[in-house]
């Protein structure tokens, strides 16, 4: 039980890290494209890169934020019958539904992986005139899966401990 | 299969896990992996990961991080609480007074973005504390901003509109023009329908008539409203003289607000830490619904679900006003399930050869389409611009209260869609003054 | 003869929106490959976008979500150089019957077959057809013009556009009509001619260049999955590659006249259509070149491709 819960806290613990890098990137992308603003109309110097940069910071930036937001309740969710069921039954429902979420995330690692080796080993770029690599992107979305698979077996485990118990979350 | 067992498989399974308690944007993915693998095969399920990979390079969404954190900088630097602070001095007289100030001031962020998700979000965090804060009852207040929210369908620029008028090839300046009379209409609407509601029912939304209110008290108050202002002129001002575009226009207001927050001397690094928290929360809250709406799509066009419907109304033989409101009645239904952009790939190219041999107007119907739309974001059970909402609310206010908020006004809205039906030229006068020469 | 001739449903995913020129041309194509095997060959067909993203589609044909689609090769020329060149060239053949040429009777063919046999992919035929505009808010006479102006390309065109001095943005096509009216960008590149004036572009911008020299050919492509094709019958690969190249003449020509009433309905709307001398896509070819040997880098499928169709320029006479 005590490794249950150690392994909850920890994957908890670096997604929370995981949202927290990533919450910055927004302060980049104003940045990079304010640059952008200023630089073509001021200057008649629009840049090759800015709004494809900020665009692909956009991806990282709530792709893996996503685990992290399963563990806050983030994801919106429809409460009206979920709000009126006894806790311990609600609880096992909320096992129930992470588990899914394991299985759904277990489906998208599969399926992404190839693409992202594709990929990879093509070192794919973007084919515009700034031309980055844009495999990073691709090769994100199986290990966001994966944190998402870690973090709601996490949740599924915190969910069955309160259906057994009937206690509320440590 | 046949297409009708499809559609309601797929209904009936989306109702059932939404109210599991599991969150929307996983009720998607997990139907439309079961989807896939049961009725389409194991191949298939590619297309999840590249209708991911296809969110996470949109250019387009990328405004919604922007905007929410515009917001948020202005909320946590106290600027739109001093905002409505002179609001309520101003519109004391006025019965609803600061639900009244929130539709003006939704109607301009309608004008700043076409993103309906990134108006809700931004609305919601910069409005609801102060109206809740001031007694006004949940209900009202989360509807005016529901409500408001969508207002940026109609009101250039919009995404929405831009997909429409590409499919149904017609030119965005045209379409773009059609809609602004129609979302003053509606704002217009909602203005009346709380001020009404307001007299009916004082409690709902309490003024602060006691005390005396000086005039220099109440023109000291107007300082408040320099700084958002500014920044508004500067959002707009940089779309309409060309500096920017809409999406970078954003980024433009995320400036302006943190220009002003220093100004409030709120530029600290605790404000900005918990304003870039709240962004990401609910930019990554809108975008994973967006995967999962996008994958949802794909599947249910691949599988067929909206055949027999789509079938049904071609083989329409009845009068005209009858095939349009069934035509309306399907896009309601649809927006029970997909998202717009989904509805519009699916629908439009369906229904235009029929809207032609009636001899309906595209442009016309085009508005008509956009107000179902509207409808269809906050018709309950399932409407996008009720989860966004609900992603920013306070601890304690469940789905329900939104359910019920959004009501008043889906009925307004069937008002003005009404209205637009009997009286066309209230679309069709604007874009047809400006069908104008290219040379400038 | 049902062992000959079995039933067999495909799905495929266009280019196009539906409801556009080309997408009727794709239910022509279906309708074709149907009545070429006795109805027995049915290929169900889906709007572009509608069941994956446009730029994606490569992907999901080659997992084989769909059995075939018609796609742009520049998509993914990012990962597989040669593909730059099998889609479109900036100040590339100027007629699109010289780039048809090239696939069929130069090897081309079996170059672009090549490429996408790596990627698990049948390339079954390209449809070729000819240029399309640049629109523009000044007057643009010669490619001197260009130097300093802001303008929306994509693929290699941007590039081959930085070339002449012009500061490029890869706006998303939705943006562009209000990026032209706002004055965010001073010339820009969309659609053909027909998909323009319906879109409005003659309200926002004042002058309509023609041959548009960023685009003056493009190859769209009929790609298969490999393992799905492998399994048809040999007159059903067979009705793949008539209708295929029928499509490619009969929607060329349709394109060809739909321009002339396009261009009359600009200029009804008050829009300058500028007609460039032939001999202007010559003159920019050499400065392009730069740009078309750094797309093919020193992939060598790439190159083959590149010397291949310069070398068919020069037989037709359109460089030294
Ligand atoms: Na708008
Ligand atoms: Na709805």
């Amino acid at each position: 039980m005590a490794v249950l819960l150690g392994y909850c806290r920890l994957i908890t613990a670096v997604n929370r890290w995981l949202a927290g890098a990533v919450s910055v990137l927004v302060f980049v992308m104003v940045a990079v494209i304010s640059y952008e603003v200023v630089a073509r109309y001021f200057f008649d110097a629009p840049t090759v890169w800015a709004m494809e940069l900020s665009t692909l910071l956009f991806g990282p930036y709530f792709l893996l934020a996503g685990p992290y937001l399963l563990h806050t309740a983030g994801h919106v969710n429809v409460d009206i019958l979920h709000s009126r069921l006894p806790k311990r039954t609600a609880s096992g429902l909320d096992c129930l539904t992470y588990g899914l979420i394991v299985v759904v995330s277990a489906v998208f690692i599969y399926q992404s992986l190839p693409v992202a080796m594709n990929a990879y080993n093509s070192g794919e770029t973007s084919f515009t005139a700034w031309n980055p690599a844009i495999w990073p992107v691709k090769v994100l979305i199986p290990v966001a899966f994966f944190m998402l698979l870690l973090q709601a077996l996490a949740e599924s485990i915190e969910a069955a401990r309160r259906a057994l118990t009937g206690e509320v979350s440590v | 299969m046949s297409s009708t067992l499809v559609l309601a498989m797929m209904f009936v399974g989306l109702l059932m896990l939404l109210l599991s308690g599991m969150p929307l944007a996983f009720v998607l993915t997990s139907l439309a992996v079961l989807f896939t693998i049961t009725l389409w095969g194991v191949d298939a399920l590619v297309l999840t990961v590249l209708q991911t990979f296809d969110a996470m390079t949109s250019d387009i969404l990328l405004a919604i991080p922007l905007y929410v954190l515009m917001a948020s900088v202005l909320q946590r630097s106290g600027i739109i609480e001093a905002l409505y602070r002179a609001m309520e001095l101003w519109f004391r007289r006025l019965p609803g007074g600061l639900a009244v100030g929130t539709i003006a001031i939704c109607t301009v962020m309608a004008a700043m973005t076409g993103i309906v998700g990134a108006a809700v979000a931004a609305m919601g965090i910069l409005a609801l504390p102060s109206m809740l804060q001031r007694g006004y009852d949940q209900r009202l207040a989360l509807g005016t901003i529901c409500a408001g929210g969508t207002l940026g369908i109609l009101i250039p620029p919009s995404i929405i509109t831009i997909v429409y008028a590409a499919t149904a090839q017609i030119s965005v300046g045209k379409m773009f023009a059609a809609g602004i009379v129609p979302g003053l209409v509606l704002a217009g609407l909602y203005v009346a329908y709380i001020v009404i509601r307001a007299i009916i029912q004082p409690e709902k939304a309490p003024r602060q008539m006691d005390g005396e209110v000086n005039l220099r008290e109440m023109f000291a108050s107007l300082k408040s409203l320099i700084l958002p202002t500014l920044i508004v002129i500067s959002v707009l001002g940089s779309i309409y003289a060309g500096i920017a575009t809409p999406t970078e226009a954003a980024a433009v207001g995320v400036v302006g607000a943190l220009i002003s927050a220093g100004f409030q001397r709120e530029l600290k690094l605790t404000n900005l830490r918990a304003a870039a928290m709240d962004t990401l929360r609910v930019t990554t809250m809108i975008m994973w619904i967006t995967i999962g709406a996008k994958i949802f799509v794909s599947i249910f066009t691949g599988t067929g679900g909206a055949d027999s419907l789509l079938l049904f109304i071609e083989d329409l033989e009845v009068n005209r006003w009858l095939v349009l409101l069934a035509m309306m009645l399907v896009l309601v239904f649809l927006g029970l399930f997909l998202d717009e952009i989904g509805i519009i790939l699916l629908c439009v190219p369906v229904f235009l050869p029929i809207i032609d041999a009636f001899g309906f107007d595209p442009l016309w119907f085009g508005v008509l389409f956009l107000i179902t739309a509207q409808m269809a974001y906050i018709t309950p059970p399932f409407g996008y611009t009720l989860f966004y909402i609900k992603g920013v609310l306070p601890d304690g206010i469940g789905m329900e209260t939104v359910y019920r908020a959004i009501v008043p006004f889906l009925i307004l809205q069937l008002i003005a869609l009404t209205l637009f039906i009997l009286f066309p030229d209230l679309v069709t006068w604007l874009p047809d003054q400006i069908a104008k020469p290219a040379h400038s | 003869a049902a062992q000959d001739n079995p039933s067999v449903n495909w799905r495929m995913q266009a280019l196009w929106d539906a409801g556009t020129t080309p997408y009727e041309y794709e239910k022509k194509f279906v309708e074709r490959v149907a009545e070429l095997t006795d109805g027995q060959f049915q290929i169900r067909l889906f709007a572009g976008g509608q069941l994956a993203p446009s730029a994606q589609a490569f992907e999901a044909v080659r997992a084989g979500a769909f059995q075939m689609m018609k796609t742009f090769d520049g998509y993914e020329a990012g990962s597989i150089p040669a593909f730059a060149f099998t889609s479109t060239v900036p100040f590339g053949f100027p007629e699109p019957d010289q780039y048809e040429a090239w696939f069929y009777e130069k090897g081309g063919l079996e170059l672009a077959r090549e490429a996408y046999a790596k990627a698990g992919l049948f390339y079954i035929a390209p449809t070729v057809y000819g240029q399309e505009p640049i629109h523009a808010k000044f007057p643009l006479e010669s490619l001197d013009d260009l130097k300093g102006k802001k303008g929306r390309f994509v693929g290699l065109a941007s590039t081959v556009m930085g070339e002449f001095g012009v500061a490029t943005t890869g706006l998303p096509t939705a943006e562009v009509y209000q990026a032209l009216e706002k004055g965010v960008i001073d010339l820009a590149d969309r659609g053909d001619l027909t998909a323009n004036l319906e879109a409005g572009l003659g309200e926002v911008a004042g002058y309509v260049i023609v041959p548009g020299f960023h685009q003056p050919t493009t190859a769209t492509s009929y790609v298969a999955n490999q393992n799905a094709y492998n399994q048809l019958p040999e007159s059903y690969k067979a009705a793949l590659e008539v209708a295929a190249r029928e499509v490619s003449s009969s929607l060329r020509q349709h394109i060809m006249a739909q321009d002339a009433v396009a261009l009359q309905k600009f200029e009804e709307q008050g829009v300058e259509v500028i007609h460039l001398d032939s001999s202007i896509i010559a003159e920019g070819r050499l400065t392009a070149m730069k740009a078309w040997e750094k797309a093919a880098g020193d992939d060598e499928l790439a190159n083959e491709v590149l010397d291949s169709q310069v070398a068919f320029m020069k037989e037709l006479g359109l460089m030294e």
